[in-house]
C-alpha cells in the first residue's frame, strides 16, 4: 500500500488522522462480506467521477429526480441500478426516499450488498471531501486486494427500524461481539451499517479520527484544537447543506 | 447544547445560511464561509476562503475543520441512505434547536416518525 501523500496541503496532518486514513485504504481494498476488492475500488472510482455524471448533473437540477431519466456514465464495470446506487448516495443523498432504496433492492442488490456499498461510497466520500478542504488532490484509490467476500450475515440483524436490518447492542454475539464496545446503548448512525460489521467498524474508525469518539459524542465539554462550538457549527452547516435531517 | 454549556448565545440562522452572523462562535462567520465553499463548486472562491481562513487558525485548528466537513459529508449520507429515523433521547435534547431550524423541511425527516 502506499503511504498517503499530505504534502500538496501544506500543513502537518495529527498522526491518528493518517492511521485511520490507512486503515480504511486497507478497509477499501479489501475483500468485503458481499463484493471482492476489486469491485469495492470499483466503487469508489464511481462514486468519485459521479460528479462529472451528466444524468446526475440534470437530475439535480430537476424539481424531482425521477423526472429526468437517463444512465449514468461511467468507467467502471458496474450495472446500472447498482451505479444508481452510488451515483445518488454521493451526489443526491437528501432526496432518497423508502421507494427508491426498494427499486434498488428489487432492481438486483441484496441488502446486504447495499449496505456495503453505502459504506465504501460515504467513508470514501468523506476522505475526499477532507483532501478538498485541506486544498490538496483526493488521494489515488488502492489497488485492489485479491480474495473472495466472506458472505456472511450477522445472526441477530432486525428489520423493522430502519430500511436496512441492523444489530442492536443487546442482539450482537460471537464474531460480532466487539460491535458497540462495552455499551447498552449505541445512537442509530452507529448501528446503520451493522448488517455488514466491518463497515460499521470502519465507521466507527473513522468517525473517532475525524470528530470525536462516539461515547464522547454526549459530552459537550470534549473538544480538539477548535472548540466544540465551532465543530458543531460547522457540522450543523454540513447537515443543512446537505439537507440531512439526521 | 454545547453552546448551553458555555453559557453563549448563537445565532443559529447562520446554521441555515440566513444569516452571516454566527455570534458567539470564534471566527464563526469565516469557518461558515469556508464550510460554504468547500460544499460547493466554485474553486476560485473555496481557495479564497481557504486563504482567509488561514489567516485566522493555526495548522491543528484548520485540520480539524477539514476533518469535520469529511465526518459529516460521511454521517449525512449514511441517514440518508440507510433510512434510520432520529434516536429519541437526541429528538428530546434538540427538539428546541430543530424546531428553531425548521428541520422538519428535508425530505429525510419522512424517516422519523412523528410524536
Amino acid at each position: 500500500m502506499a503511504t498517503l501523500d499530505y504534502s500538496p496541503a501544506g500543513v502537518s496532518v495529527r498522526e491518528d488522522l493518517r492511521d485511520a486514513h490507512e486503515r480504511l485504504w486497507i478497509h477499501l481494498a479489501s475483500p468485503g462480506n458481499w463484493w471482492t476488492g476489486a469491485q469495492r475500488v470499483a466503487i469508489a472510482t464511481a462514486a468519485r467521477s459521479a460528479v462529472e455524471c451528466k444524468l446526475c448533473q440534470d437530475r439535480k437540477g430537476a424539481l424531482s429526480p425521477e423526472n429526468v431519466q437517463g444512465e449514468h456514465t461511467s468507467t467502471q464495470e458496474l450495472d446500472q441500478n447498482t451505479l444508481e446506487a452510488i451515483h445518488r448516495i454521493r451526489t443526491d443523498p437528501a432526496r432518497l426516499s423508502k421507494a427508491w432504496f426498494d427499486q434498488r433492492i428489487d432492481g438486483g442488490l441484496s441488502e446486504e450488498s447495499y449496505v456495503e456499498l453505502v459504506g465504501v461510497v460515504t467513508l470514501s466520500t468523506g476522505v475526499d471531501y477532507f483532501c478538498r478542504a485541506l486544498g490538496m488532490p483526493a488521494f489515488d484509490l488502492p489497488r485492489p486486494i485479491a480474495g473472495e467476500p466472506t458472505r456472511t450475515r450477522p445472526d441477530n440483524a432486525k428489520s423493522g427500524t430502519a430500511w436496512v436490518a441492523m444489530l442492536a447492542p443487546e442482539d450482537v454475539s460471537g464474531p460480532e461481539s466487539d460491535l458497540y464496545g462495552d455499551a447498552t446503548d449505541a445512537p442509530n448512525i452507529m448501528r446503520a451499517l451493522s448488517l455488514v460489521p466491518n463497515e460499521a467498524r470502519a465507521l466507527q474508525s473513522s468517525s473517532d479520527a475525524h470528530y470525536v469518539a462516539v461515547a464522547q459524542i454526549a459530552d459537550p465539554t470534549v473538544r480538539r484544537a477548535i472548540d466544540r462550538m465551532q465543530m458543531e457549527l460547522v457540522a450543523s452547516r454540513v447537515s443543512a447543506l446537505n439537507e440531512c435531517f439526521y | 447544547m454545547s453552546s448551553q454549556v458555555n453559557q453563549t448565545k448563537v445565532d443559529l440562522s447562520a446554521v441555515n445560511g440566513l444569516s452571516d452572523n454566527a455570534t458567539g462562535v470564534r471566527h464563526g462567520e469565516q469557518l461558515l464561509a469556508f464550510t460554504e465553499a468547500v460544499m460547493g463548486s466554485d474553486a476560485a472562491a473555496l481557495q479564497e476562503e481557504r486563504s482567509k481562513l488561514r489567516t485566522l487558525l493555526n495548522d491543528e485548528e484548520f485540520v480539524d475543520v477539514a476533518a469535520t466537513i469529511g465526518a459529516f459529508n460521511v454521517v449525512t449520507r449514511i441517514a440518508d441512505s440507510t433510512g434510520i429515523p432520529l434516536d429519541p433521547m437526541i429528538r428530546e435534547f434538540s427538539n428546541d434547536v430543530r424546531n428553531e431550524l425548521d428541520l422538519g423541511r428535508f425530505a429525510s425527516s419522512a424517516n422519523t416518525p412523528a410524536g
